[in-house]
């Protein structure tokens, strides 16, 4: 046991053991929780990102929720409309890289609603990696309306 | 009962070892039998000196005599000359007797009364190499359990069972699933192997648990380090060698049938085996069917990120299963054969936590608690179906070992379809299907040139072919062919020294097939346009690997003290999963990414086994250091595909060294305390996660064990109290995406006893267990539900009885 004690001892060199956080809980964040699209609009979502070392890359995930298959993690609990078939939902999927070595930073992507998709609840989710490989996780319930 | 020539007398030696069905046949096996014209008879009675209980199964050993007592404790020797003999009566639970009888009459009466003894041992040790002193000089570290210790210890699934055995753990899947680790490495890493062939199934995946009855096992042999030499690729870290039964006594019929109870889960299992034998034939079977609920966790919520379960009256919603196994065997020994042909299907559905699903939060509009009883989605279903052949030839010094494997593993999965990133809703529940077919064929020969020669050379030969099915990809489809030739010598230098060496080379062909998306994905253009395509998942490959495993180990015994010590070298190829996974993994929401150029893991591993054992006391230390120069580990990295974090297969050198120690003692005569604990250090030394651990390293943990033997009480026999109480450390090692978890203590009651209700009969075995008995909530770091936040299952109380059936 004297060897292991002093064998885990040389191991805490510096290694990074914190994941980074997300989150759209300031006066500018978006969406917030139960917010309402409308279709031709075009939001800037945001976000603050933060991380003990260094921020890698972060990712906007829109897609609906017609199903109930999900529901957010944020304190407000919105109204579902009633469970119904998607026809041709909105799909917004991009990743992006953050350059420069920061541990703190803003996501501001303009993202445009288009005006031929179905209308109905969706869900936005957002995510985060530091360079270690640690990654964190928000989602938002939202609503696409005419 | 059969009497054998003088040429048996230098044959004894082995038969007063313990196992007696093994002395039997090896002397069934090695001795030609002669026919006395003079008949005289010996005849006589074995019974218990206390109880004055007939004993069965008691060895009568003299020079060239030999007899085993039969249920009534009654043994014959017959067509013995006029003249004096002398023997000697052992029994595995018995001081053994020696007695001198003179032979003038037609027939002699012999009453023997024989004392019971945990210690015949070093009796054993006198007359022979028992199977105890063959493990002694065996250099391979291994541990040995017995039915015994199954039956005292048996949990939901046959890993849980084991993970009392220092540095074994398991990685649970729910109440009923379970695989094994060993030392800290699993999956893939350790393989199991049933009746001399490889278990094969998706042991690679994280929610799959492993397909074997763990009722009917008597014997299984635990090897904590490389054993690539003897059992090839996937025994990189370890092996669980459940070995087949003892043959049954000749002219016996047996049936038992087991009865469980939990309450945590409200399971009911029932298992009931029969096995009978004439002379060279004999048969087996045994039918197991276990239906249990959701279990319980003590917490009303569980906090997973930022999301929170409330869980009704503390049920994991919709983690119940059942389990319906059904197994058949014949086999054949006569004085040069012995052969068995073995049928088994394992047929399980498992459900998985409702509200999460590996990592991915789930609503649904199932009304998950109408009943705790009942399987939704998502769940698993698998059959695991076999036929194995063991066959042994004797051939002057040589022993032939065939074995023949034909399995089936069938695993559908099923979760309720969702839309996903370009994936529309899939039109049904079936995510993923597997077939795999893997047949085996393994020759070895035992070889004994001489007195300290002891050579084994064999063949194995392995094809595997995997189907995939449903909506979602995780790997391609795949035929793998490989094929092992092996050769190692155990050496007596003298009495107590052994040497043991051994080399192998192993080739290995793996196939995978091309595999396109079912549904458009949207990809940008270089020139800023758009197009919708298939996505090609995997290619159709082939890829070859080579490569040579070796061991070589010195054991020495020295009074009551073996010294042990191993080096060994072994390898596991990659699997396809690693080698050309490409996609997304909902349950773990993270995209996987196989690597065309992974190389063979090699792994170098230094064991020491130190032990000690007299009458009083014993105690073991076995410590390890472990090396592997490219360990394959699947590494979340920074990037993202389609919104999901990229996990990529890398490989990276790995350092690890631990141990176990242990050490138990008898305390006036009826209480026996047992210690155990187990340490395992890992760090990457290299690669994108160097100086991390490994995922699921186990944490420090210790084992107090106190045993207490009352003395017989009204109609109990042998009643028992055992009290085992676990203290683990924290886990503080952690890699992406783990979570540190803390310590904790459980302490584990369970009352052991026998009830002889009939008289004559085999009495009636009773055990109740209460695990968890203050119901404390705690975090187990290798278990499945760990990366939800989902703690151990709650108090439980389980009642197991056994009763015999029959008894000829």
């Amino acid at each position: 046991m004297i060897v292991i004690a002093s064998c885990s001892n040389d191991d805490s060199i510096d290694k990074d053991e914190e994941k980074p956080t997300i989150s759209v809980n300031y006066n500018e964040g978006f969406p917030q929780g139960c917010t309402q699209l409308t279709r031709g609009e075009t939001y800037n979502f945001r976000a603050k990102v933060t991380d003990n070392k260094v921020l890698a890359s972060y990712s906007i995930d829109i897609h609906h929720n017609f199903d109930h298959h999900t529901h957010d993690d944020q304190t407000t609990e919105c109204d579902l409309e009633d469970v119904k078939q998607a026809i041709n939902p909105f799909i917004f999927i991009e990743n992006y890289s953050i350059e420069n070595e920061l541990t703190s930073y803003e996501i501001n992507i303009p993202v445009t609603i288009p005006n031929d998709i179905d209308t109905g609840d969706y869900h936005c989710a957002y995510s985060v990696t530091d360079e270690t490989g640690w990654q964190a996780r928000t989602s938002i319930d939202v609503k696409i309306i005419e | 009962m059969v009497l054998f020539g003088d040429n048996c007398s230098n044959l004894n030696s082995f038969s007063i070892m313990s196992y007696k069905i093994l002395s039997v046949w090896l002397c069934f096996s090695l001795c030609s039998i002669a026919f006395a014209q003079n008949s005289f008879q010996i005849k006589g009675f074995v019974r218990n000196a206390n109880t004055l209980q007939p004993i069965e199964g008691a060895n009568i050993v003299g020079e060239g005599l030999f007899s085993i007592s039969s249920v009534a404790g009654a043994f014959t020797i017959k067509n013995v000359d006029e003249g004096t003999y002398s023997f000697t009566i052992s029994h595995i639970s018995y001081a053994p007797k020696t007695v001198t009888v003179i032979v003038e009459s037609e027939i002699e009466i012999v009453q023997v009364y024989l004392n019971e003894s945990s210690t015949v041992l070093e009796e054993v040790e006198v007359h022979g190499k028992s199977k105890y002193r063959k493990v002694k000089e065996t250099p391979i570290v291994s541990h040995t359990v017995s039915k015994e210790f199954l039956d005292k210890n048996r949990e939901n699934s046959l890993m849980q069972t084991l993970s009392k055995i220092p540095g074994v753990s398991t990685i649970n899947i729910g109440s009923g699933q379970s695989k094994p680790v060993i030392r800290g490495l699993g999956f893939n890493r350790v393989a199991v192997i049933q009746n001399g062939i490889k278990h094969e199934a998706q042991q690679w995946g994280n929610d799959h648990g492993l397909e074997i009855d763990q009722y009917g096992i008597e014997n299984i042999q635990i090897i904590k380090g490389p054993a690539s030499l003897v059992y090839g690729s996937d025994a990189i870290a370890g092996v669980v060698d459940i070995q087949p039964n003892k043959i049954p006594l000749q002219n016996s019929f047996n049936g038992e049938v087991n009865i469980l109870g939990e309450s945590n889960n409200n399971l009911l299992g029932i298992s009931t085996s029969i096995e009978a034998r004439k002379e060279k034939w004999f048969y087996r079977g045994r039918l197991t069917y276990r239906d249990y609920g959701d279990y319980k966790v003590p917490t009303d919520k569980i906090n997973y990120e930022n999301y929170i379960f409330e869980l009704q009256d503390n049920n994991l919603r919709n983690t119940a299963g059942k389990e319906a196994n059904a197994s058949f065997s014949v086999g054949y020994v006569s004085d040069y054969i012995k052969s068995e042909t073995f049928f088994s299907t394992v047929n399980a559905k498992n459900g998985f936590f409702a509200n999460a699903h590996g990592l991915e939060v789930r609503t649904s509009s199932i009304d998950y608690d109408r009943s705790n009883k009942d399987i939704d989605l998502p769940f698993h279903k698998v059959n695991h179906f076999k036929i194995m052949n063991n066959t042994s030839v004797i051939m002057g010094k040589h022993t032939f070992y065939f074995d023949l494997g034909y399995q089936k593993n069938h695993r559908k999965e099923h979760s309720e379809p969702v839309p996903h990133g370009y994936m529309p809703k899939p039109p049904n529940s079936k995510e993923r299907e597997f077939n795999k077919n893997t047949y085996s064929l393994n020759m070895r020969d035992a070889f004994k040139p001489n007195k300290h020669h002891d050579v084994v050379a064999g063949i194995n030969v392995e094809y595997q072919d995997n189907n995939i099915g449903g909506w979602g990809f995780l790997i391609p489809e795949y035929n793998r062919f490989t094929i092992g030739v092996f050769a190692y010598d155990q050496f007596e230098i003298h009495p107590n020294l052994h040497f043991l060496a051994g080399i192998r080379y192993d080739y290995g062909l793996v196939d995978t097939k091309s595999y396109y998306d079912w549904f458009l994905s949207t990809t940008n253009n270089n020139d800023g346009s758009k197009s919708y395509i298939y996505l090609q998942r995997a290619q159709n490959k082939t890829l070859d690997f080579g490569n040579i495993s070796a061991s070589a180990g010195l054991s020495y015994i020295q009074k009551n003290t073996t010294y042990k010590l191993n080096i060994g070298k072994s390898f596991r190829m990659p699997l396809a999963n690693e080698l050309a996974s490409d996609g997304v993994n909902y349950h773990m929401y993270r995209f996987e990414k196989g690597n065309l150029d992974l190389d063979p893991e090699e792994s170098y591993q230094l064991d020491i086994d130190i032990d000690h054992t007299t009458k009083q006391f014993s105690v073991g230390i076995s410590p390890f250091v472990n090396f592997f120069e490219n360990y394959i580990y699947l590494n979340p990295t920074s990037n993202y595909y389609e919104t999901l974090q990229i996990y990529e297969y890398t490989q990276a050198k790995i350092f690890r060294f631990g141990g176990e120690v242990r050490a138990s003692t008898t305390l006036f005569k009826n209480l026996q305390l047992d210690a155990s604990a187990e340490y395992v250090y890992s760090k990457q030394t290299s690669g994108a996660k160097k100086n991390f651990t490994l995922p699921f390293s186990p944490p420090l943990s210790g084992l107090f064990s106190a045993n207490y033997q009352f003395k017989d009480f009204l109609f109990l026999a042998k009643p028992k109290l055992i009290a085992d109480f676990r203290i683990t450390a924290a886990q503080n090692e952690i890699v992406p995406p783990e979570e540190k978890t803390e310590g904790y203590q459980i302490l584990n009651m369970s009352f052991l006893t026998k009830m002889a209700i009939f008289k004559n009969n085999q009495p009636i075995e009773i055990r109740v267990k209460l695990n968890n008995v203050f119901n404390t909530k705690y975090y187990n770091h290798t278990s499945f539900y760990r990366l939800i936040d989902v703690p151990e299952a709650g108090r439980n109380l389980s009642i197991s009885l056994t009763i015999p059936l029959i008894n000829n």
